[in-house]
């Protein structure tokens, strides 16, 4: 991309959220988040996008995919989606769209928003007042001495030895999977009770252990949509700590702007390009 | 912030980083032995003297996994790779 002529049909849009084209205000002043040329909106119809124009040394298709598999190239790209959308959500209800989503053209960015019209529309309306909480159940780790079964004796301990080891491995397995299984009730209970004070829930798939830098294993993550409303509600319905077996652990963040609940309105995000 | 996580073949730990990798699959596989003579005398189609004997032979390995592990500096943990989306190996 030339410095001379920044904006013409093939430039790159990074497309951070969407908001109703009214809603100019909503629009932050910050530096260009991705180093690009600032943000700014364009808009479709009844819908605006949050956009700015970007590097294609970075975001044309081909570097961009390579760069999808660099988890540090993403954690900095994932930091700037997260400002723009959150100063955006302080602001106004907004749909964000998806991480990496890059269109060309104005065109390509007004094509994006035309063919997610509806679902855009609908999302803005559920999510209008709603925050987004983020839950998470970790289970230590199953209490597994590495060689702690032949402290001691080793293996020259005697006649018996094999069979005694053996039985103790089959106690250590069955405590293991016992707790492995309270903690999968602890989840599913959890996320039933507090399902019941949200608008709207998803699972997400356990976390890579690499982002999370988490300890022990992950038996839930979710996410509630929340109203401003319910919020003390659904608060209050988070157990305490020591209401939680041993080993358990809780996490809650939020509140959000409602990144899981966006269903699917920037599908097109694809194809746009 | 995935160093750990990757076998590299760096000349000044080349030998560490390979005994990882083998000692990994050794790992495995008497994870799944283990697995296996638990759930055979679970079922009880064993007799004492088969069960000691096993036993006996799992006591080892894993003894001598402890001491393989030691030697080159590694934990239970280095031994288990992340498979990504799959989870943990072991």
């Amino acid at each position: 991309m030339t410095e001379d002529r920044p904006l013409d049909g093939d430039t790159l849009f990074y497309v951070y959220t969407v908001i109703e084209a009214s809603a100019t205000d909503a629009l932050p002043d910050m530096p260009p988040p991705l180093g690009g040329g600032g943000l700014r909106l364009v808009s479709a119809g009844r819908h605006a996008a949050v956009v700015e124009a970007v590097d294609a040394l970075h975001f044309e298709e081909e570097p961009l995919r390579g760069h999808l598999e660099d988890l540090e190239w993403l954690s900095a790209v994932a930091r700037a989606h997260h400002g723009v959308v959150a100063a955006v959500g302080g602001a106004t209800t907004t749909v964000p769209m998806r991480l990496a989503t890059v269109c060309r053209g104005e065109e390509g960015v007004r094509r994006l928003l035309a063919g997610a019209d509806e679902r855009i529309a609908e999302a803005l309306v559920r999510l209008a007042g709603a925050q987004e909480w983020g839950v998470k159940l970790y289970a230590g780790q199953p209490p597994e001495p590495p060689g702690g079964g032949t402290v001691g004796g080793g293996p020259a301990a005697g006649a018996g030895g094999g069979r005694d080891y053996l039985r103790r491995r089959l106690k250590d397995r069955d405590v293991r999977e016992a707790s492995r299984t309270r903690a999968a009730r602890t989840a599913r209970d959890l996320h039933r009770e507090l399902s019941r004070h949200a608008a709207a829930a998803v699972l997400h798939p356990p976390q890579d252990r690499r982002l999370s830098r988490a300890e022990g294993l992950h038996v839930l993550n979710a996410a509630y949509l929340v109203p401003a409303a319910g919020r003390e509600a659904f608060l209050d319905a988070v157990p305490p700590p020591d209401a939680l077996d041993a080993g358990l652990r809780l996490e809650v963040t939020g509140p959000w702007v409602p990144y899981s609940f966006t269903a699917g309105a920037d599908e097109e995000a694809g194809a746009a390009l | 912030m995935s160093r750990q996580q990757r076998v590299e073949l760096d000349p000044d730990t080349v030998e560490r980083d390979l005994a990882r990798l083998v000692l990994t699959v050794i790992e495995l596989l008497r994870q799944l032995m283990e697995r296996q003579a638990l759930r055979r005398v679970e079922v009880g189609d064993l007799s004492e003297e088969q069960e000691e004997r096993l036993g006996l032979t799992l006591m080892l390995l894993e003894d001598r996994m402890a001491l393989l592990r030691r030697r080159f500096g590694l934990t239970a943990e280095d031994l288990n790779l992340d498979l990504g989306p799959l989870g943990t190996l072991l």
